[in-house]
């Protein structure tokens, strides 16, 4: 939970000012690179806890079970209901990007498993949109330009997934040139532990995409793709500020422009359902959040809520102004033509993936 | 490394080619090291800072632009959010509101928008605050008006 990771983090903090403050004889020295290598350092140690994308692949749901042991019955019945329609959940790290990292896992994977070329065709017309949004948005070609090639790659790259098996030395000199950060050896071990279960488990063609995404470098692949997401969303709130504007409103004070700047764009900012409604618009790929949570209905017993953010119209592409993208659909009719493939688990801050049996 | 290279690159082309669409901004890379940049902005006009001309230094990590590039001023000034003696800069996008989106020259820009609109109520410059969250606007802009003049204009001879 993000609860815990905070908790962690915190105590982290307090530990490492605590040793740092006998070197440190005045504020002066303080500089904001000393602020920042001690948050590099953070995160280097929380990467080794929890990886991006958990590295247990399918966690079967009874360890959520297990997680709320003495907590509340509402949660350990929502649990059990869960446990009839889905199979596994696959965790993310709590820092912030669980949405966009657990849709980016969730959407490659998917793609890796169906082979689908046709639906890697529809989303790259898609993304050349938001590179048009972005662009009449004003924003210098260069300062996206990269991370949209990257996510293009990344579609090729699972698409030839299962034609062309990587080697050993080859995946780790990939997870390797892919990082950009210091923390390559440690990297090199993870990576190698990683292969090992993956053989285990038998899964040839999953080893490229867990090579990318699962290392613990804070600057990897994945980081890129995340930012990826943060340009899109970003892109379509601004394209569409009338239509997002009264529910960012409800959110912050903050204007649409301002709310981009702040919430969206910079890593690490949680994301909301303004946030999933934009990416799953933008890209054309509806979303179903399931949520896990203490609310309870009716006397009638408890019931899992989820939501599907189902993008109008649903192929995507360049979207009316007024299309209301929201539509519950649970037993509501009407949506139920589509079946988003996408589905996460929500906790209050946190997103993980759900495996449906 | 190659990323942060190709995209300061890009920057520094960009740079050359829009060298005249800001006249308050004038930034210019090390001859031989593209991490190391410096800027001089024009102080912004209706501020003590009016007519002079500040002196920035970027120093671009390698992790950019998934980092912020570290700016300080290197020209004293008087400012509630600028360190007095290291010239360092409070200010969100340079920590965790930072995105790829901003750039070099935008920085500049929000440095200059941060010139004219201090935040007193996060000061490294802890007299410069007061003085504003006391009321004292007089006593500020006179004081940083003061430092405008000894630091940041020309010297007459």
């Amino acid at each position: 939970m993000q609860n815990q990771d905070g908790l962690l983090a915190d105590a982290e903090v307090e530990g490492i000012s605590s040793t740092q403050a006998s070197n440190v004889d005045d504020w002066e020295n303080f500089r904001d690179d000393a602020i920042m290598q001690q948050q590099s350092s953070i995160w280097a140690e929380e990467a080794e806890k929890i990886p991006f994308v958990g590295d247990k692949a399918r966690e079967p749901l009874s360890s959520l079970a297990a997680e709320y042991q003495s907590g509340s019955p509402i949660l350990l019945e929502k649990i059990k209901l869960l446990t009839e329609e889905f199979a596994a959940i696959r965790r993310t790290r709590g820092d912030g990007n669980c949405f966009f990292r657990s849709f980016m896992f969730s959407y490659l994977e998917r793609i890796l498993e169906s082979q689908d070329q046709e639906e890697v065709h529809r989303i790259t017309g898609n993304v050349e949109n938001c590179r048009r949004t972005l662009q009449s948005l004003g924003y210098a070609d260069f300062t996206f330009e990269d991370f949209f090639a990257l996510f293009l790659e990344q579609l090729e790259s699972v698409l030839q997934g299962n034609k062309e098996s990587i080697s050993h030395d080859e995946l780790i000199q990939r997870s390797r040139d892919q990082s950009v950060s210091d923390y390559s050896e440690w990297h090199i071990t993870h990576v190698s532990t990683y292969v090992t279960w993956m053989r285990k488990e038998d899964v040839k063609h999953m080893k490229f995409l867990c090579a990318a995404f699962l290392s613990a470098s804070p600057y990897n692949v994945s980081c890129l793709v995340v930012m990826f997401f943060r340009f899109v969303t970003s892109g379509e709130i601004r394209k569409r500020s009338e239509f997002f504007e009264p529910f960012i409103l409800g959110l912050t004070n903050a204007t649409v422009e301002q709310f981009c700047k702040s919430s969206v764009e910079p890593m690490g900012e949680e994301s909301d359902h303004v946030h999933i409604t934009a990416l799953s618009d933008a890209l054309g790929v509806p979303i179903r959040v399931v949520y896990l949570d203490r609310s309870s209905c009716d006397a009638g017993g408890v019931s899992v809520n989820h939501h599907d953010f189902i993008p109008n119209p649903p192929s995507g592409g360049d979207l009316p102004l007024a299309a209301a993208t929201a539509t519950a659909a649970g037993g509501s009719g009407g949506s139920e033509t589509i079946k988003p493939f996408i589905t996460l688990l929500y906790r209050p801050g946190h997103y993980d993936i759900l495996y449906p049996k | 490394m190659q990323a942060s290279r190709a995209r300061l690159f890009k920057e520094y082309k960009e740079v050359q080619r829009e060298k005249t669409a800001d006249p308050d901004i004038q930034l210019v890379c090390d001859d031989s090291n593209i991490f190391k940049w410096n800027a001089l902005v024009k102080g912004p006009s209706e501020t003590p800072y009016e007519g002079g001309i500040f002196q920035l230094a970027f120093s671009v990590p390698e992790q950019y632009p998934l980092q912020p590039p570290q700016v300080r001023f290197l020209t004293k000034i008087f400012h509630p959010n600028v360190h007095f003696k290291t010239g360092e800069i409070c200010l969100d996008i340079l920590k965790n509101a930072w995105s790829p989106a901003w750039t070099l020259q935008s920085v500049c820009r929000a440095i200059i928008a941060l010139m004219a609109h201090p935040e007193p109520d996060s000061p490294l410059n802890c007299d410069s605050g007061n003085l504003l969250r006391s009321g004292d606007i007089r006593g500020f802009q006179s004081m940083a008006r003061m430092y405008t003049k000894l630091a940041a204009m020309p010297k007459k001879s």
